[in-house]
Formats: C-alpha cells, structure tokens, sequence
C-alpha cells in the first residue's frame, strides 16, 4: 500500500495505491497524518488506484472527515471502483463524501 | 292514518308513554278520591242538617217549655187575680206568693185601666219583684215619671185582643237593667170587663244561658230572635265566634239571602263566609205559636268537614308519595334496563373487537414453511370461543431456527393481552440475542413488571442451528415437548416457572443434538386437555399413540394428523381452549463438498494479508467473479479482524482458524477460536443514515459481513467460538 500527499491548486491531494486492508491501515493511518493536521484546505482522495478497502480504512476516512468538516473543509473522494463505492454505498459512507470520477 | 300513528309512535318514546300512563293513573286516583270525598261530605252534610234539625228543635223545645212554665204559672192564678179586682187589699200577698214560688220570675205586677179603681184617669200598677233579699213591693209603679204603661205593649195588647202577649224583648229600667220579656194576660173581672192586665216579667239573660249551655260543635252557637228579627238571646261575648253574630243576625233576616229548605223538614239553612274567610252556615226555624220567635244554629265547615279534609289531604299525600315511588321503581327499571342494553353492547363490541384483535393477532403467526433446506416446521392453532392466549412463532436469523410456544394463563383480554406482548418481545428479543435463556428472562423481567393482575405465561423458546442440529432450548413452565426421533419421548427439559411469577428467576439453557430426520413437537395444553362431550380427556398418551403411528410424517402432516384424530376423539363438543401445535423437523441437506481449504493464523493483524490471498485463491479457484470475490475476501477480512480484535485477552496469542469449502450451490466459511464466548452476530447493527458528525468510528465489520454475505451464523460448540459465512455461489 502506497500513499503520496500534494498540494494542487490549493488543495492537498493524497494518492491511495494498492489494498487498504486492515494490516495496511496502520500504516497508512500514519502516512496520511499531514491530512489529520490540515486546517485550511480543502481535501481530495485520489482513489483511481485502491484496489480494496476494509472497514479499518474506511475508518481513517471518516477520521479525516471529521477533523475537516469540523474546520468547514470537504473531502472528496476520486475514482472509486465499483466495488469499493459499492461497499461506501452499502455502509452509507456515499452519503457523507463529495465523489468524483 | 298509519302514518301519522307511527308518527305518533316515533314521537313518543317509551319513557313518555310510562310518563303519560302514570300521569293519567294518578289523574283516575285523584278522581275516584275526590269523588270519595264529596260522597262523604255529603253524607256530613246529611249529618249535619239532622244534627242541626235536631239542635233548633231541642232549643225550641227548652224556650218553649220555660214560656209555657210562665204562662202556666199566670193561667193558673186566673180565678185569684180576678178576685182582685174586688179586693186590692190583696194584691201585694198575691204577688208575694207567686214570686216566692218562683224565683227565676224577675217581677210580677198588675196594670189596670186608667181610672178602674176611681179618680179620673188614675193608674195603678202595683208590681213586685224578685231581688237577692227576697221578694219586694211596690204599690204603684205607675206613679214613676216617663212609665206610662197605657203606652206599652204588655198593656195594651192584652186590653185590646183579650189575648194573652209576649212582648218583645226590651231592657228591664227599674230594676237591674237586663233584658227581659213580659208575659201578660187580661184581667177579666166579674163584670165581664177588661179590667187590666197580670204580667210576668222573665230574664231573658237566664235563657241564653241555657241555651248555650251545650251545642254539636265547638264553635257553634244558637241564636234566639223574634218575629221582627231582634235578638232575644245569645251567647256571652266571650264566644270565640261573637264577631259573627251580626253577619249571621242580618243574613236571618234580609229575606233576599238564599235559604235553602232543609229536606223533609221546615228548617232553612243559609250558607255564608265569615269576614276571616270561614265557611258556615246558619240554620233557622220559627217557633210554633206565640210567641212567633225565631231559633237559629250556627256551625262552621272547618269543624264539621275538618276531619275528612284531613283525611282527605292525608289520603292524597299518600297517594302522591306512592305515585312517586312507582314512577322512581319504573324509571330504575327503564334505566337499569338501559344501562344492562348498554352493558351488552359494549360487551359485544369489546367481543367483537377482541376477535378481531385475535384474528389479528393469529394472523401475524407464520403460517408458511420456514426457506431452508434444514428444516420444516408445522403449525396449527385453533381457536376456541373465547378469546384465549396461545401463541407460537417461529423465524430464521442467521442459520438458525428461532421458535416459540406458549399459553396465557386465563382467557380473555387479558391473557390475549400478556399474550401480545410477550409475543412481541420474543420477536425483538430474538433479533439481538440467540441463547434461548438470555431471551427468556428480558421476557420474563417484562412480563414481572407491572404485572398486578399476577397473569402468567407458559412459554417454551428454541434456537436451532440448522448447521449443526443443536438445539438450545429454554423451558418456562411449559409443557415437555416431544421428540420424535425414531421412537416418541418427551424432551428432558427443566420446568424452571412461568413466566410472569418472579422477576429475578434465573432461566437455564438445555442443549440437545437433533438427529438428521428426528422432530420436536410442542403443544399446549389445549391438545391434551381436549374434551369429548363426557369430560374425558383426549391425554398424551393419546398423543403419543398417534405421532408412533405417523412416525415419518413431515411436520404439518403430522400435525394434520393430530388434530384430526383429536377431532375425531371430541366429537362435536365444544372447545373450551385454544388448541396450539408446532413441529420442527431437523433435515439437513447431503451436499457433496467441491474444495476445501484450512488456514490457521494468529490473532495478529499482519497475518490479513495472508488470509486475504487465502480466500482470494480459493474464490478464484471455484470460479467466482472477481467482484464476489472481493466482497468474500472483504467479509472474512472484517470478521478474522474481529477475532482477532476480541477473541483473546490483550497481548496473549491465540490461533484462528479458517476453513472455506464450496457446494454446487454455496462457498461456506467456517471460523473457528478458542477465545472467550463472543456472539458477533448478536451486535445492533449500524445505522447507515446517520451524518459524518454522529457516524461512529467503529462497528463497522460485523455490519459490513452481514451486509456481503447471505448467512452469518455463531455458534459456541465445546468451548470454541464458530463462526460462519456462506454465500450463494451465483
């Protein structure tokens, strides 16, 4: 599982490469601190290349949506595969992300 | 004309027709009462006018015989008073004697014609009288200024008609001023001349005291007057009544007031008001002869009718109350009447509407065969008349079977009640919680609560593993259910107690293996204690007979069976409890197992990698699409993370294992620990709905492998944890 973190255009981008499983999240919880600290920029998930999320994943996103919501910051998730958004739609995380393709 | 009498009919309720009959009941009453009273008034009047006949005859009688006594006395002393005339010498001896003789006499005297004795014109009256200290005389009284007695009746009557007289009643001057009469006669002397006159004077006050010495009635009183109407005698003014003289005196003689003539007599009778609002009436007769007086009576109503107004006043009042008393008896009647017709109505409705409750109730019961391979179930229940209280239920969660069985003590709404509820709470309890005792006793602590009626339940839960055949089983006081597995046998079951007896009873679990092929067979008592028309029961040993005899039946069959033969046994008698029945029959489907692959990790999350090849390979391997695929290897993910989570105390290592294994039909994933107890599968699950802000962080996996998998299905067998997942394959 490999993660990258970018400001582009103001916005601070990460990459999500590989299988968020729940030995991974560990560690990806921590690469992905800068996101946790963030306080003034919006925030987008670059997902074209997760292969695989668990709940402990999806766990680390609502972390960060949390902290971000609560400094009035979105967080949107880009390029979901069909069967990660189905497993957002099954949990109703749909409803609690902005997405786009 | 019909329809203004239905009209009419319409109009009048019965409550108004009650009312009208009394009302004219009452009227009659008062009629023929009335009519009662006026008879016997009539009567008293009848009475009262004999009486009254009577009195002025008596009182006649009495003035009369004291006249006559008078006249007697004069008419007898003819022949001596004639004599005198020779011889006035005489006179005063002659007077003496019959004063002396008779004491009531006021005065007796003499009156000649002017001149009789010589001297021009000279009068000469000598008189006596009659005083308390004997009798006294006066030679001539004549002689007194102003009594010239040639002017006066007592003297010239007689002198003129040779006739004896009465004089009018006048005040006696000389003597003691009270009222008197004269009686007088001519002096007829030997000559054959009119010489004078012999008079006796008699107190009148005398009379009225005899007269008014007794009378008929309290108040009357009797009247004496003369021809020309002026009244010779009364009764003292101390009379309660004396302020009616007058009116009465005056009545007697206006000649134009209205007498009336008393029948078959010659009396009159005048009807007046007194000026204080009295009725009365007078009645009046003349004397016969002279003198020509007049005797009149008076009475009063009040003392004549005043007993039968009396009467009559307390006839009516009692007349009145009992009218009362009969209206307040009709009107109770019509009321409770009323209130009985509105007690039955309202019991038809809580009938009618406790059946619908019932039905309702009946009808949210299972009816159909649960949809799984492993099992069959059967049920029946039969209502009786009376709303009841026996449930059963059934419904799959997770691989297992849960079912129930119970009865309501009593009938009615009530227990139909406790029923409801307690059927309600198995449903919640039995969404959250597998271990058959756990969900017996939050139903019996809610059952306890409140429960002051002391209603109790006999309740028997069971939770089948259709994986497994074990059947964990709690009983609350209910009948043994039988187990039909080859041979027919009770199921040992501990009774423990009913539900609703005692809040802190500590409900145990049994456990049992089903044998592929046996079935459990519950009943209420409504089965066993069936009744034919001569109270025999049908029994279980009747039961019994009959499941040996249908040992193979499938569930509903057998139950058909059942109530059939019970049927058959009552014959037409009426069902006085509700009939309940419900068969389990354990039968596992033989599945031929493709793959089957074991992976066994320790509770460390470096090894989800690991695991996830594990079942990606043998997804892959059965040929499922890579879609099905990552959802498996994501549910057996969430799940092994769980364990690995929860199963073993911090920090102590322990083994997992994981068994996949693929049917034609399903892929099946079977995880197994030996940590503590943990039911994942009796976790609430997540509420999706909720915003980012309230979403919590965890309690994700258990929902996540619900959510991917068909069955998710926990079992503790022999200390370990077993836990597992099956999926259809396409």
């Amino acid at each position: 599982m490999k993660t990258t973190i970018q400001e582009i255009d103001g916005k601070l981008v990460a990459v999500l490469d590989g299988q968020l499983d729940t030995a991974a999240a560990v560690e990806v919880e921590q690469q992905l601190q800068p996101l946790y600290e963030n306080e003034d920029k919006d925030i987008v998930m670059d997902c074209e290349k997760l292969e695989y999320i668990a709940s402990s994943g999806l766990r680390i996103l609502l972390s960060i949506l949390k902290r971000a919501k609560a400094h009035g910051h979105t967080v949107t998730l880009k390029g979901l595969n069909d069967d990660i958004k189905n497993v957002f739609k099954m949990t109703g995380f749909i409803n609690l992300f902005q997405f786009e393709d | 004309m019909k329809i203004s009498l239905n009209k009419i009919r319409q109009r009048f309720t019965r409550r108004t027709w009650i009312t009208l009959i009394i009302v004219m009941g009452a009227l009659l009453l008062e009629l023929i009462s009335a009519a009662q009273y006026n008879y016997a008034k009539r009567i008293l009047e009848d009475e009262l006018e004999k009486k009254a006949s009577i009195e002025i005859t008596m009182k006649a009688i009495l003035v009369k015989s004291m006249l006559n006594a008078t006249e007697q006395v004069l008419n007898s002393h003819v022949a001596e008073i004639t004599k005198l005339t020779e011889d006035t010498e005489d006179i005063d001896d002659a007077i003496f004697s019959i004063l002396q003789a008779n004491r009531y006499f006021i005065g007796m005297g003499m009156a000649f014609e002017p001149g009789y004795f010589g001297g021009r014109d000279a009068l000469y009256e000598p008189w006596g009288f009659n005083s308390p200290d004997g009798v006294k005389f006066k030679e001539n009284v004549a002689s007194r200024e102003g009594h010239d007695y040639t002017k006066l009746k007592f003297f010239t009557e007689p002198m003129r008609t040779g006739q004896p007289n009465w004089t009018d009643p006048y005040i006696d001057t000389v003597q003691n001023h009270s009222l008197v009469t004269t009686y007088s006669i001519p002096i007829i002397d030997r000559k054959g001349h009119r010489a004078g006159i012999a008079g006796i004077d008699l107190s009148l006050e005398w009379l009225s005291d005899s007269l008014n010495s007794r009378h008929m009635y309290p108040s009357s009183y009797c009247l004496l007057l003369t021809d020309n109407g002026e009244l010779i005698s009364q009764p003292s003014k101390s009379h309660p009544r004396h302020k009616d003289f007058d009116d009465a005196i005056s009545l007697i003689k206006d000649s134009t007031a209205r007498a009336r003539v008393v029948p078959q007599s010659k009396f009159k009778v005048i009807e007046f008001v007194t000026d204080d609002g009295q009725d009365a009436c007078v009645f009046f007769h003349h004397m016969k002869g002279r003198p020509h007086w007049l005797v009149a009576v008076v009475c009063y109503d009040k003392e004549v009718f005043g007993e039968l107004s009396t009467m009559r006043l307390r006839t009516g009042l009692l007349m009145l109350l009992g009218f009362l008393l009969l209206g307040f008896i009709i009107y109770r009647f019509f009321k409770n009447n009323k209130r009985m017709e509105q007690n039955q109505r309202e019991h038809d409705r809580i009938e009618t509407e406790l059946k619908i409750a019932k039905r309702i109730q009946t009808e949210m019961l299972p009816h159909d065969d649960i949809n799984h391979n492993n099992v069959g179930v059967g049920a029946a229940l039969l209502t009786a008349r009376d709303v009841g209280g026996d449930i059963y239920d059934y419904f799959l969660r997770d691989d297992k079977l849960f079912f129930c069985i119970g009865d309501a003590s009593g009938k009615g709404v009530a227990s139909a009640l406790i029923m409801s509820v307690t059927h309600s709470m198995f449903r919640s309890f039995g969404s959250r919680e597998s271990h058959p005792a756990r969900i017996m006793q939050k139903i019996n602590q809610a059952v306890c609560h409140g429960n002051e009626s002391s209603m109790f339940v006999t309740f028997f839960v069971g939770v089948l593993d259709l994986p497994t055949g074990r059947l964990h089983y709690c009983n609350a006081g209910h009948d043994t259910p039988l187990l039909i597995d080859g041979t027919v046998k009770a199921l040992d079951v501990m009774s423990n107690i009913a539900l609703g007896v005692d809040a802190d009873w500590y409900y145990e679990s049994q456990l049992v293996v089903l044998n592929p092929g046996s079935t459990l067979l519950l009943y209420t008592d409504g089965l066993t204690e069936a009744m034919d028309a001569k109270h025999r029961q049908y029994g279980l040993q009747r039961v019994k007979g009959t499941v040996a005899r249908h040992i193979t039946a499938p569930p509903q069959q057998l139950l058909d069976v059942l109530r059939a033969d019970c049927e058959q046994f009552v014959d037409g008698a009426e069902q006085s409890d509700d009939l309940t029945m419900l068969a389990v029959s354990y039968t596992p489907a033989q599945e031929v197992t493709e793959l089957e692959r074991e992976l066994k990790v320790t509770n460390d999350v470096k090894h989800v990698p690991e695991v996830n090849d594990f079942i990606t390979d043998f997804c892959q391997d059965v040929k499922m699409d890579e879609s099905l695929t990552t959802q498996m290897q994501l549910a057996v993910e969430e799940a092994v993370v769980n364990i690995m989570n929860y199963a073993y105390p911090e920090g102590e290592q322990g083994d997992i294992f994981i068994k996949a294994s693929a049917t034609a039909e399903h892929v099946k994933f079977v995880l197994t620990d030996h940590g503590a107890a943990f039911a994942p599968t009796d976790a609430p699950d997540v509420d999706t709905s909720l915003s980012a802000e309230d979403r919590q962080i965890g309690g994700l996996g258990i929902f996540l492998v619900r959510q991917l998998m068909d069955t998710i299905n926990y079992e503790r067998v022999d200390n370990r944890n077993v836990l597992t997942l099956t999926k259809k394959r396409n």
